[in-house]
């Protein structure tokens, strides 16, 4: 098993150094450990406005990302810590192989964990770790999150509470648990920076397994965090087709809208309130891309200081 | 000649994927091992590789469909 570190926190290079990893490393085992600032980051086939609410997070300053794994929509911020672990692909899909080096880990430095439904860790009935996979080119990944320290209301502000049912589309939904952090549990209290050097000590306890990319390798996990993970067509293009239909009320008068959205490309909008001149609405709405900068800016354009209120009904 | 190419079976238990990305468009040359499509199921991604050489015909169902193992996925024009 062999390791390297990506001594960054940055959540789009982040996932295009695991990725890297991922399709560049063909023979040896690699386990890593990563952490990224607050971000929301959905499975490779989910829809984001249904998963989260991005407008909302837009405003909190909270990016979204999607990955290359399947599964559910996952919270992160420094207090929670990441694993992949990339192998040879045997056999089907099995994710207690996967899941018992990190349990048997987890158990000798001191925490309580069990194995619960098919692929989360739990600590008593509340999960500490969910985890998804992808499989290619006869290699597996299998990753996961740890929440040791993480801000656990926003993870339930933003997860929980984030869902919005305006939206009907096909793709792969969430699951909502009871979670809990790791440290609290713990016998003997440690950092997140300790905890993580002990897993890591565990994982691949032979310093000579610690690599480091080259410098070519890194300007090539750049490349692909600029042209994969920092672009709406990766994040946002590939949102399933959907339709939203949200009712509420705007600027004190009954309110409506409607539109569908196909390869994150929106169509047959509808505005329907007295305050919002439904004409321009449809006209900027139409062929706009999905994404909360761009649906502020018509929102802008179409009810000035009440954009922001405008944009919550529409995303 | 037309070849069918069917839904792999990924665990034992597999009733039905989601076929959630198509990799080659209807007109594109595919070779044998090329990845031609992404199917998930249970919280998996498994990019499915072609297991012929030649043009794919036809894709047989639209991303978002749920997929039984052994149903045809795509039609390929192999020489």
């Amino acid at each position: 098993m062999i390791t390297f570190d990506s001594h960054s926190t940055d959540p789009y290079y982040n996932l295009a150094f695991e990725e890297f990893i991922f399709t560049r490393v063909r023979e040896e085992d690699v386990f890593l450990l990563w952490r990224s600032t607050p971000c929301m980051v959905v499975g490779s086939y989910q829809n984001i406005c249904r998963e989260v609410r991005p407008a909302r997070l837009w405003r909190m300053g909270i990016p979204v990302l999607r990955r290359i794994s399947g599964g559910g929509a996952v919270y992160h911020d420094l207090g929670n810590l990441n694993y992949s672990c990339m192998t040879r692909q045997e056999g089907g899909v099995d994710y207690d192989r996967s899941l018992a080096p990190v349990l048997e880990a987890l158990n000798d430095i001191g925490v309580p964990a069990r194995k619960n439904r098919t692929s989360d860790i739990a600590i008593g009935e509340e999960k500490i770790s969910g985890s998804a996979q992808r499989s290619a080119g006869g290699r597996l990944l299998h990753h996961g999150t740890l929440l040791f320290d993480a801000d656990l209301g926003a993870l339930e502000e933003i997860s929980v509470r984030g869902k919005n049912d305006c939206v009907q589309t096909k793709g792969t939904q969430s699951a909502i648990c009871t979670v809990t952090n790791i440290r609290p549990h713990l016998a003997e209290d440690m950092t997140v920076e300790e905890f993580r050097r002990r897993l890591l000590e565990r994982m691949v306890p032979d310093a000579g397994d610690r690599r480091e990319l080259t410098a070519e390798q890194i300007r090539e996990v750049c490349r692909l965090r600029d042209e994969k993970y920092r672009s709406w067509e990766w994040t946002w293009g590939r949102t399933p087709a959907f339709t939203y239909e949200k009712c509420g009320s705007f600027a004190g008068a009954p309110f409506r809208a409607a539109y569908s959205a196909k390869q994150g490309i929106v169509a047959d909008a509808a505005v329907e309130c007295p305050a919002v001149d439904g004409t321009l609405a449809a006209r900027l709405l139409n062929g706009a891309r999905l994404c909360p900068e761009g649906f502020a800016e018509i929102c802008e354009t179409l009810a000035g200081e009440r954009g922001p209120e405008l944009l919550e009904l529409l995303m | 000649m037309e070849k069918k190419l069917a839904m792999p079976k990924l665990r034992p238990e597999m009733t039905s994927g989601v076929l959630c990305a198509w990799l080659k468009e209807e007109g594109d040359p595919v070779e044998a091992g090329e990845p031609l499509y992404e199917v998930e199921t249970d919280k998996v991604v498994n990019q499915i590789e072609a297991t012929e050489s030649g043009v794919l015909k036809k894709q047989l169902w639209e991303e978002g469909d749920q997929v039984a193992p052994g149903a045809p996925v795509a039609i390929l024009e192999t020489e």
